[in-house]
């Protein structure tokens, strides 16, 4: 299906250039959708103008803004909504696809200013909150352009039935599942070796849960070994925890693509014990592409990618002790942990992006059904003139 | 003389939000009549598969008779009766479904797989319809835009019945 060329413009709300969940979605799927033989076009906010790829268009500087437990780098304002508009309008798109519309975002404001088929892709899952009764009523209007609705997850779907009142498609993120597939072990983390990746600076990532849990795991493994990759300062973390534990702990810092589908083969058991603030869990989906045996916390967005425990194991979330005794179940049982991995391997499949882009494409083929591309909302408004002044004048 | 230009401001936000709220309800119903298109097309289609189906070599003549009445019943179909139609040929589809062997042939895995990938759709198309309809009921049934029958002489969409477990 992937065959008749098309102008997509996609919204990317968050900073290009500093590093998230959804900005590395964005640039996949462009660039899936590039490789595929369409014109794409990102609008982001951008801090290095200078260091982006082609297919971004900046929208400004990303301001940081407090949002959902974490600092959001985002963008709105007057100027923001005119570059948006100048964007939408000189683009020609056959489609827009809108990430995360329903923050304050130039997502949102692409929403309001533009009219045609449109696409909304929601990322985040979140509880439910009170100040969605006040903003409720300013944010459907502006939802309901919105031709078709995607959600990553279960978790992020109910997010948005029960904030919105809608419903989406459920498409999970995807992953090149090809780039971690043919990994192969290292004799240096092999053995009784727990391997953890992402940001361990961030209290959410959970890594002192598996901290705690160490002490117990080493009275029954004396051999077993952490190795932690991902980008931090790794001296302020030592200091942290107790000094017997020390030896048993390696940081890697930032590790290649290559390195992680070496590492993720070569370890015998991948810990995500996050605390919260996961929707999807793309990291997780690696791990299992990978082919590690994986332990997570029971999560919502763990608890679905898992399959409520068939393609990995899951313990109670924040309960160190229950970690601890499911590392040491595992970790004896050789074949239950590799009956594990293999059945996560063949169920990460579906995440490659192969899988994934077919069916985000599918739902552009449906929202453009008698669709006549994408236009500014006000082209056709009774009071165009006056407002085309305007926007001239603003641009 | 303040008095008259405070009613004047508040008579022009009146007309602002009454002007917003029809362009709102119009692009909703634009939304239903795309939704459907996209539906429509799509069942059209899964129907003509049916039929070749029918036709092919993997369905006995009962199989085929059966196929080819549900296929143009859901064809011919009125809107109204249309979704008894549809979910007759889901029925008819499922029953030659169940005892599907493996072909060889490669015309007929093609067939299959295209019907598999058509009721994938048909499904998430199911899906985009219902939401629009169901948002356009929600919003019509607000006060303003009953008071002010901004929906003019649109009929009230009706929600698509399709029994999503036969599929």
């Amino acid at each position: 299906m992937l065959n008749k060329s098309l102008k997509i413009g996609i919204v990317c709300p968050y900073g290009w250039d500093t590093p998230g969940g959804v900005q590395n979605h964005v640039r996949d799927l462009a660039e899936f959708l590039i490789a595929a033989g369409h014109q794409v076009s990102v609008l982001a906010p951008v801090i290095d103008e200078s260091a982006v790829p082609d297919y971004v268009v900046s929208a400004g500087k990303p301001l940081a803004i407090p949002y959902n437990g974490a600092v959001a780098r985002i963008l709105f304002g007057p100027i923001a909504f005119a570059r948006v508009r100048q964007w939408i309008a000189g683009g020609e798109f056959d489609i827009l696809h809108l990430h995360e519309p329903a923050i304050p975002s130039i997502s949102l404001l692409a929403c309001w200013a533009a009219e045609g088929p449109m696409v909304g892709t929601f990322h985040a899952a979140a509880k439910k909150q009170k100040a969605i009764f006040a903003i409720g009523p300013i944010l459907e209007p502006v939802i309901e352009k919105l031709s078709a609705r995607i959600a990553v997850s279960e978790a992020a779907r109910s997010t948005l039935t029960e904030h919105l009142e809608t419903d989406a498609v459920v498409i999970p993120n995807g992953i090149y599942a090809s780039r971690y597939t043919n990994g192969t072990p290292q004799e240096r983390w092999m053995g009784n070796t727990l391997g953890f990746i992402g940001r361990f600076e961030e209290p959410r990532k959970g890594l002192s849960i598996l901290m705690d849990a160490l002490p117990i795991v080493a009275r029954f493994a004396p051999d077993v070994r952490v190795f932690v990759a991902g980008p931090g300062e790794s001296d302020d973390f030592i200091k942290s925890i107790d000094p017997q534990l020390r030896g048993r702990l390696e940081f890697l810092g930032r590790i290649s693509e290559e390195d992680k589908a070496n590492f993720l083969a070569s370890i015998s058991l991948y810990i995500a014990p996050n605390t919260g603030g996961e929707s999807f869990g793309i990291i997780l989906a690696e791990a299992l592409a990978g082919g590690a045996a994986v332990i997570a916390s029971d999560i919502p967005a763990f608890d679905s990618l898992l399959g409520g425990g068939r393609f990995g194991e899951l313990f109670s979330s924040e309960d160190s002790t229950d970690l601890a005794k499911r590392i040491i179940d595992l970790l004896r049982d050789d074949n239950r942990r590799k009956a594990l991995a293999r059945a996560g391997k063949s169920h990460a499949a579906q995440f490659d992006w192969d899988v994934v882009a077919e069916q985000i494409f599918s739902i552009y083929e449906m929202s453009m059904v008698g669709g006549t591309g994408v236009r500014l909302a006000s082209e056709n408004r009774s009071w165009n003139p006056l407002r085309a002044r305007e926007a001239s004048s603003a641009e | 003389m303040r008095n008259i230009l405070l009613a004047l401001l508040l008579l022009l936000i009146v007309l602002w939000h009454l002007s917003f709220s029809a362009t709102r309800l119009d692009r909703l119903h634009h939304r239903v009549e795309t939704s459907w298109a996209n539906l429509d097309g799509l069942l059209q289609r899964r129907a003509a598969v049916a039929l070749e189906i029918a036709r092919s070599e993997m369905s006995d003549p009962a199989t085929a008779l059966l196929l080819t009445a549900a296929a143009y019943q859901a064809r011919d179909a009125d809107i109204e009766f249309r979704s008894a139609a549809e979910s007759g040929l889901s029925g008819a589809l499922g029953l030659l479904l169940t005892d599907v062997g493996p072909y060889e042939n490669l015309s007929e895995r093609d067939l299959l797989r295209e019907l598999s990938e058509l009721t994938d759709k048909i499904r998430i198309a199911i899906a985009l319809h219902v939401d629009a309809v169901t948002r356009t009921q929600m919003v019509r049934s607000k006060f303003i835009f009953k008071t002010f029958r901004l929906a003019g002489r649109a009929p009230l969409p009706v929600t698509y019945e399709f029994e999503a477990d036969v599929l």
